[in-house]
């Protein structure tokens, strides 16, 4: 049985996975924070990055939406920060790395590119409440990751 | 508008006309050729954006009051005298129309530097009030909170840590001593935290000394956008105060174009004395580690990019080869657009323009040279190394439905870096 317990471990799987696992379990990490975004766009990311028959086209597509949900949300440069709005940026930047054509996939892969968009995600939500306070997103991902190892064994 | 603010505007206007400017309107031969080197005016061909027009209200008041001519006339009240109204109308020249790129000032025959004539001519606008209220409010933001976005210490902190926890490099605050200073603008604080992410990496792989301060972050610096130089000069003063303070060698300016004029070549000019450090940008910086074999990357881009140039760190800030430089140890095709250097074309949202939504439909109209010069390249990907181009270009790609990925140069190259075995990623959790 596969334990993650830190980063490292962390990492090391989504490595070794395929993309099309790292696209379904990228899926798992964007669903936590989606509801911070509130936008179909991040749903449909989901919906196609979660289903590994996924026809290119419908990865070109939902990764186009995805783009286009962020631009949408980015605190424009000289504008008073709402925090809690740019939360919906970094979930629609997560939800576009699980559904990035594999021809621009960077080196740290779909699912760690989701993971920690989705942590500063959730970083952001919090940042006016309570700045100090630590983000448990990262814990979670540990054991969505780990649940999906289970299942695949 | 009161009799009391277009006065006081009117004394700033006048406070403006230095011998440069006096030498400049002598100087103007009316030819035009600034209008065919501006993308306001080449994208709309409105008249009205022809950059020497910007500052029509301050060739007025320096004919009628500094020449013999304009005297004469205005005794004879043969003169028009400049009224509320019109500044009122020039905002939109001044502010909406102009991103300060400087490329009008790069071919005018005689040598005028009309850049800086504009920005001469926005600190009488801001001392009478005609000022967009974006830049007013982000202005504010930045005298008050120290951000023009309003990003406070503990939001930045919070960033870092999520850094640190994904790297496993510690983020530096408040180090005396250190070699470097790092600045920030919020565009990366909140946009792309994977900047720090990236400096973080290449400072450690290259065992240097780096911090940031508490104190003093931010780098933009609203007061050259509005035209307040008592803003600017507060604002660069505490940059100033903390790099002294912390006793750093030098200090960086980010991926941010206007941010690196204003600590780099006002900044000494705005608090009247010379700095006790270095001002860099973080691509000069760089492209040092690389000549000194610091920067070690491995691997190569496949795509076929170009770079796009921000105004103030190139044109006007001489950072021309160093980009170059960096983009040639990862990416095997890289080519050049048409204008590219010192004459590349502005994005359309620097100089307070995209903190200007009066003026959002005219930054988009200005992108379209832009997008021209990217469909004659038919390239993948665009590198560039300024925060606002970036978000610029990419809002202007995806509302000319172009899927093309946009880049900060010092985020490739954190990618392409030789990995330290012995750094990787945290184990504390």
């Amino acid at each position: 049985m596969t334990e993650i317990n830190n980063e490292s471990q962390f990492r090391a799987a989504l490595k070794g996975m395929s993309l099309a696992n790292q696209r379904e379990v990228g899926a798992s990490f964007v669903e936590q924070v989606a509801y911070l975004a509130d936008d179909e766009r991040i749903g449909f990311a989901i919906r196609v990055a979660s289903n590994k028959d996924a026809a290119e086209d419908e990865l070109n597509a939902a990764h186009k939406a995805a783009k286009a949900a962020a631009i949408d949300c980015y605190t424009r440069c000289g504008s008073d920060a709402d925090w809690a709005a740019q939360a919906g940026y970094f979930v629609a930047r997560a939800a576009s790395a699980i559904v990035t054509p594999e021809k621009d996939v960077g080196r740290d892969g779909p699912a760690w590119t989701a993971a920690a968009n989705s942590r500063l995600a959730r970083t952001c939500s919090i940042i006016e409440s309570n700045p100090e306070a630590e983000s448990q997103e990262a814990g979670k991902q540990y054991r969505i990751l780990e649940d999906y190892l289970k299942k695949r064994v | 508008m009161s009799k009391a603010t277009l006065e006081r505007g009117l004394n700033a206007l006048r406070e403006q006309i230095d011998t440069p400017i006096a030498l400049f309107f002598s100087s103007c031969t009316h030819c035009g050729m600034c209008a065919t080197a501006c993308l306001f005016y080449t994208e709309t061909e409105n008249p009205a954006y022809t950059p020497i027009n910007k500052v029509e209200p301050l060739r007025r008041l320096w004919e009628q009051e500094y020449t013999l001519v304009g005297r004469i006339k205005k005794a004879l009240g043969m003169s028009k005298p400049i009224t509320d109204a019109e500044l009122e109308e020039w905002k939109e020249y001044a502010y909406n129309a102009c991103s300060l790129c400087g490329r009008c000032t790069m071919v005018c025959p005689v040598g005028n530097d009309i850049t800086y004539m504009i920005r001469k001519m926005r600190e009488g606008m801001a001392a009478s009030g005609h000022t967009p209220e974006g830049l007013v409010g982000a202005s504010t933001r930045a005298v008050k909170i120290g951000s023009p976005m309003g990003v406070k210490l503990p939001a930045l902190q919070a960033q870092a840590r999520h850094v640190e926890k994904d790297t496993g490099i510690e983020i530096p605050f408040d180090v005396e001593g250190a070699e470097y200073m790092l600045l920030m603008s919020s565009m990366e604080i909140m946009n792309y935290p994977e900047y720090l992410e990236a400096v973080s990496k290449i400072f450690n792989a290259a065992g240097k000394s780096w911090t940031i301060s508490s104190e003093a972050f931010e780098a933009t610096n609203s007061g050259i956008q509005i035209g307040s130089s008592d803003i600017a000069r507060e604002l660069v003063s505490r940059v100033v105060n903390a790099a002294e303070k912390l006793k750093v060698k030098t200090v960086i300016s980010p991926e941010c174009g206007h941010a690196y004029t204003a600590i780099r070549w006002e900044g000494p000019n705005l608090i009247g004395r010379p700095f006790p450090f270095h001002v860099k940008h973080i691509l000069e910086v760089l492209d040092e580690f690389r000549e000194q074999g610091l920067l070690k990357t491995e691997g190569f881009e496949d795509a076929r990019m170009t770079f796009h140039d921000p105004c103030q760190l190139v044109r006007r800030g001489g950072v021309v080869q160093q980009p170059r430089n960096l983009l040639n140890m990862v990416a095997t095709d890289f080519v050049e657009m048409k204008d590219h250097g010192i004459m590349n074309w502005c994005c359309g949202a620097g100089g307070g323009v995209s903190a200007n939504e009066d003026a959002e439909e005219l930054k988009m109209k200005a992108f379209n040279r832009k997008k021209h010069q990217l469909e004659e390249l038919n390239v993948d990907t665009l590198v560039t190394a300024c925060a606002n181009c970036r978000i610029q270009i990419e809002e202007g790609l995806e509302e000319n439905e172009i899927d093309m990925p946009v880049v900060g140069l010092t985020e490739m190259l954190a990618e392409h870096l030789v990995e330290d075995k012995k750094t990787g990623v945290s184990d504390n959790d």
